[in-house]
């Protein structure tokens, strides 16, 4: 039977080609994208670990807020440092200042784009042990307009020692003077982060917190365990501090930004299996048809005597052997995959200095095995229908498939259906903690409850689509009509592979387009300013909340008002907490009070929005335990619940810019963008306003003056970026369907070469065999994308629905986008069409009409 | 059918005492006719000579069997006739048409608009009711069939009530009626049925052959029908016997009797 099996793959390598291509495809992206995410995170781990080899004990502040990015920690006093000098055992102890800062270039712009590597500040370390900096030229920066750069900062800038260059940090553009350029042991940079290093003073003076440090390294003695030093030092430290071996606090380092890559390399691996995924139906189909044309051959085989047994294990066999050889050759692309984006990824500056491609066992193996197991599974519906087939049927014709529609189908259909629908209403409206792994299920149960229904609906559907062809394109259209009906189940399955990405593109359309729709909504009803100040830059280098007053004081200028964004824990978990001037910021944006009063919220108040207040049942008076990185009061009393549509950030926990002030770091009192209203907002007015705004402005490296219409356009460019990388990761699945089109076709232009030797023969021209092919190709390619858009819009519709109190109140569909897609798909239909049907009009007539 | 399995006489001497050796007049009223058809297979050892100067004519308004033992070269005589093959050398002729001076796309039209076709089996397009398959000449041209000759037609075969049905709801006899009638209702100028009732019962055979010979005596249609049964070849005007390449004998008005005594004389 193995001989069996190996002369079946031989026979069949031609039919196997596109079973082989789709498993490769999805293997390639799945191995690819497992490679890259862990050679770049092995770099990360590298690199952290050169950057903190020399650190033996680290004291930090206990004091600590767990955001989605990691933890935060408040800033500790340098008062701690004598006391950890003095313990016995330890070689060296220095505080250490971190920050975010933008070395300007000559043009004065931002040296590193906004969205390349990381641009810090740090403190010049003077103990040898703890410095890993080597000077290449000049020297150590002494004095507070003094400034060392890293050799790629220095190249990149065409900078030189003795130059002297603008550095935007918390506290705006300050002026230096080059003294060195330095080398972080053999690298240029920092671990791939470019780097100005300042004298102690001058760092926390330009993170706006003098007297403190980020945390505190020491070195040990030569002999002293990192355990032992850590207890030493961990007994004469303040409270409110805590001492952490280096090896933990590498680790820790290590696994925050193991996480990042994680969610990376999760997003990347869920297109790499809905890939698989639509493969599979190509491989189904592949099986089913190779299957069904080897009838008689394997009844034969049955009245020989071969057991059903062994034919089972024939089949299966044969997918195994495709499955495996396609999964490692498909290994193989995925790692020159990873080697290509890795190149491009370095080219654009993205990861740390040459990232070695790294190739984890778990990578290969998962891999492999995915795909081995994806087609052995996609292979058994028919290798099952192979084995069943009776020894009589070797005397007969070949069977046709069968086309009846089953009630069974229908019954499993609609359970699957109902099913899917059940898992999405859960993830979507329940509470539970697991709604995205609910929501894909349910996503998974429709595209298989309609999948396996498809066969019931796609020979009405093809009658319906094909009848304007059937009706103005003669009878090669009627034929290939015909033919789109005759198979039901193949035709169904070669649909399904496309409605799966077709389903997923037109989701995301739609539920991107309600987004969008809804922001602009919510920008054009809520805000009522006039001018938007915005910034490409994150984080302590945005801008300054103190800019705010700067704008209002322009005599142009009614009233600006900034909204920061700090993180803290309120009843336990963390949160984003606005910080604002609100009656300023009540002037410029629509914010209704519902109850107490928004405009006059004080120290010690806090105001919600209208939706968590009555989820939470919550009301003025009412008070909230908070913490707060940098202490401030431990309960806020809520004094205003508002609403707005403006959209906010997190939750909608507003306090006053005082106690905001109070409680975030100062390299923290930053906002994303601020808003401006103007005493004349006539169109006259703004226009006059523009000019001083944009002078005052341009003293901000990286803000830009936005009228509040290019801010709306610039809030949904962004949305757009996004979709546009959401798509091309979609796209993958959308070409291994139609490669599907493509092989279903090709294995219906060979089982049908007698009956298109007889078609020539009586007449029919290359050029209607080819139009019959094509119109049978869009009639399908139409079927899989009219399915799949319903379904997205349903999905769309679905979610929308759910995230009505997060701000996405439209739902709107983008109708000219849909009109695309369904063109786009006919087109594609014909493009697949071509190869086929050049292959059924060559056909050569005689040996079509003369062959058995 | 009975074929002699032993060949009895020698047959060389009668086969070139029998040759048509006469050169025809060029211009003729043959509805196709082969001048010194040529068809060579293969090269060296493997050579064939499939047709060895064959110049043979179907007249107008004729029913012609051609009868020849297997592999004589029948089926590849009317491949190349009906222009879906191509000679080695040699010229034939539809009506004044010369096949060779045609491009694939001429010859396609050809067949389409001016022959008919009836295979041994598989004729018809199993997606396509038995109506749709009679028109589909017509329709493949997009021209309107004449009603009323597909109504004769249809009528004459038999076959009003099964006109909806698909060909896999078809007996043989039924398909092989329709594929008759598909061949006749473009009205082409000749019809060429590869053994048409070979698959069939003699009855259903005899309701093919009537049906044929109904074509010709009163639409004074031209068939050309290769066969193996001197019963079918007796519906014919004339049989013409090929073999090795070559027509080796005719006879005018055959019946059963002449044929089968013509094959048991040559074993053929
Ligand atoms: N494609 C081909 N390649 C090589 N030789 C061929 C080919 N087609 C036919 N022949 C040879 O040409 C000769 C004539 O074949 P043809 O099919 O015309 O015979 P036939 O008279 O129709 O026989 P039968 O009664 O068995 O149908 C045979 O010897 C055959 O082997
Ligand atoms: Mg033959």
């Amino acid at each position: 039977m193995l001989k069996v099996t190996l002369r079946g793959l031989l026979a069949h390598k031609v039919r196997l080609i596109a079973t082989g291509v789709a498993v490769i495809l999805g293997v390639a992206f799945m191995a690819g994208t497992q490679v890259l995410t862990s050679s770049i995170s092995s770099s990360f781990d590298k690199i952290f670990s050169d950057v903190y080899s020399s650190i033996d004990v680290v004291v930090r502040s206990s004091n600590e807020v767990e955001t989605p990015f990691g933890s935060q920690r408040d800033r500790i006093s340098d008062s701690a440092v004598p006391a950890v000098q003095a313990v016995s055992g330890v070689d060296a102890a220095e505080g250490e200042v971190f920050g975010q800062i933008r070395v300007l270039g000559r043009d004065n712009k931002p040296l590193v784009a906004a969205q390349g590597p990381p641009n810090f500040l740090l403190n010049w370390l003077t103990s040898p042990s703890l410095n890993g900096w080597n000077l290449t030229d000049g020297a150590a920066p002494n004095g507070p307009d003094e400034v060392v750069l890293d050799a790629k900062s220095a190249r990149d800038g065409e900078f030189a020692v003795g130059d002297t260059i603008s550095i935007l940090a918390a506290q705006g553009v300050q002026q230096f003077r080059i003294v060195g350029v330095a080398k972080f042991g053999k690298l240029d940079t920092w671990g791939g982060a470019q780097a100005a290093l300042f004298d102690t003073k001058t760092a926390q003076q330009l993170v706006g917190q003098p007297g403190t440090f980020d945390w505190i390294s020491v070195s040990g003695d030569p002999g002293v365990s990192q355990t032992a030093l850590t207890e030493r030092v961990a007994a004469v430290i303040p409270p409110g501090t805590e001492a952490i071996t280096g090896a933990e606090f590498t680790a820790e380092n290590q696994d925050a930004f193991q996480k990042i890559i994680g969610i990376f390399n999760t997003f990347l691996l869920v297109f790499a299996l809905i890939a698989l995924f639509v493969g599979s139906f190509i491989i189904y189909n592949t099986f089913s048809i190779i299957v069904a044309q080897r009838t008689k051959e394997l009844a034969l085989l049955r009245a020989l005597g071969a057991s059903r047994r062994q034919v089972l294990t024939s089949v299966l066999l044969e997918a195994f052997a495709v499955g495996f050889v396609a999964s490692i050759v498909g290994v193989g692309f995925g790692v020159l995959l990873a080697m290509g984006l890795n190149a491009l990824m370095q080219s654009f500056g993205f990861s740390g200095p040459d990232t070695p491609i790294i190739i984890p066992a778990s990578a290969v193996i998962s891999s492999v095995l995915v795909g081995t197991m994806i087609t052995l599974a996609s292979a058994i519906l028919p290798a099952r229908r192979a084995a069943s087939i009776a020894p009589i049927a070797a005397m007969r014709d070949v069977a046709v498939e069968s086309t009846k529609t089953s009630k069974r189908r229908i019954v499993i259909g609609a359970l699957l259906l109902v099913g899917g629908a059940i898992g999405l209403w859960f993830g979507l409206y329940g509470n539970s903690d697991s709604a995205l792994q609910l929501v894909g299920f349910g996503a998974f149960l429709v595209f298989m409850g309609f999948t396996v229904i498809g066969p019931v609906i796609a020979a009405p559907m093809a009658r319906v689509l094909g009848w304007p062809m059937a009706r103005f394109g003669g009878v090669s259209s009627r034929i290939a009509r015909e033919n789109a009906m005759r198979n039901p189940k193949r035709t169904a399955t070669t649909a399904s592979a496309l409605m799966i990405g077709v389903g997923l593109v037109g989701f995301i359309s739609v539920t991107a387009q309600s987004l969008k729709v809804s922001l602009v909504e919510a920008i054009n009803t809520s805000v009522t300013a006039q001018y938007v100040v915005t910034t490409d830059s994150f984080g302590a280098t945005a801008l300054p909340l103190s800019l705010a007053g700067q704008i209002t004081a322009l005599p142009e200028v009614k009233v600006a008002a900034a909204v920061g964004a700090g993180f803290a824990n309120i009843d336990g978990k963390a949160k984003v907490v606005l910080g604002t001037d609100p009656a300023a910021l009540q002037q410029v944006v629509t914010i209704t009070d519902v109850s107490g009063s928004f405009a006059d919220l004080s120290d010690s108040g806090v105001a919600i929005p209208k939706t968590l207040a009555a989820d939470k049942h919550l009301s003025v008076g009412d008070t909230l335990a908070v913490s707060f990185l940098q202490g401030g009061p431990s309960e806020l009393t809520i004094e205003s619940v508002y609403d707005t549509r403006f959209p906010i950030q997190g939750p909608g926990y507003f306090i006053n810019a005082q106690l905001f002030a109070q409680v975030t770091p100062p390299d923290q009192q930053t906002a994303q963008s601020i808003y401006v209203g103007l005493n004349d907002s006539s169109d006259a007015g703004i226009a006059e306003a523009r000019g001083p705004l944009d002078q005052l402005i341009a003293t901000v490296p990286g803000a830009k003056l936005q009228s509040v219409k290019e801010f709306t356009k610039a809030q949904t460019d962004q949305a757009n970026q996004f979709l546009v990388i959401v798509y091309v990761l979609l796209a993958l699945a959308l070409i291994i369907a139609i490669i599907g089109v493509i092989n279903t076709l090709l294995l219906s232009v060979y089982e049908r070469t007698r009956e298109l030797g007889l078609l020539r023969a009586v007449g029919m021209s290359r050029r209607q065999v080819r139009s019959s092919i094509r119109a049978e190709s869009v009639i399908i390619s139409l079927i899989g994308t009219i399915i799949g858009l319903g379904i997205g819009l349903v999905f769309g519709w679905a979610l929308v629905q759910a995230l009505y109190d997060e701000g996405i109140t439209s739902f709107a569909v983008p109708w000219a986008q849909l009109v695309t897609i369904v063109i786009i798909a006919a087109l594609a239909g014909v493009g697949a069409a071509l190869y086929p049907a050049r292959r059924a009009a060559r056909l050569d007539v005689l040996r079509a009409i003369s062959s058995e | 059918m009975p074929v002699p399995l032993r060949v009895p006489t020698p047959r060389l001497s009668d086969v070139n005492a029998t040759q048509t050796t006469s050169p025809r007049p060029a211009i003729t009223d043959a509805a196709a006719r082969t001048v010194d058809a040529c068809k060579v297979y293969g090269a060296g050892d493997t050579l064939v000579n499939a047709l060895d100067h064959v110049t043979v004519e179907f007249e107008r308004g004729k029913f012609t069997a051609i009868m020849g033992p297997s592999g004589s070269g029948k089926s590849t005589l009317m491949h190349c006739v009906a222009g879906l093959d191509t000679l080695t050398s040699g010229q034939i002729f539809i009506g004044d048409v010369d096949l060779s001076s045609l491009n694939e796309r001429q010859l396609t039209r050809l067949r389409r608009d001016t022959i008919g076709f009836v295979f041994q089996s598989f004729n018809l397009v199993p997606t396509l009711t038995a109506a749709e398959n009679i028109t589909l000449p017509m329709d493949l041209a997009g021209t309107a069939p004449d009603s009323a000759w597909v109504d004769t037609i249809v009528s004459t075969v038999n076959l009003g009530d099964r006109l909806k049905h698909r060909p896999s709801e078809l007996s043989g006899g039924q398909q092989q009626r329709v594929a008759v009638a598909r061949a006749l209702a473009s009205k082409p100028s000749i019809v060429f049925a590869d053994e048409p009732t070979g698959n069939l019962d003699s009855r259903s055979g005899g309701e093919i052959l009537k049906f044929m010979r109904t074509a010709v005596d009163e639409f004074a249609q031209s068939i050309v029908m290769v066969t193996h049964d001197p019963v079918a070849a007796s519906y014919a005007d004339r049989v013409v016997f090929l073999a090795d390449g070559r027509v080796v004998d005719e006879i005018l008005d055959p019946t059963a009797e002449a044929v089968l005594e013509r094959q048991l004389r040559f074993g053929v």
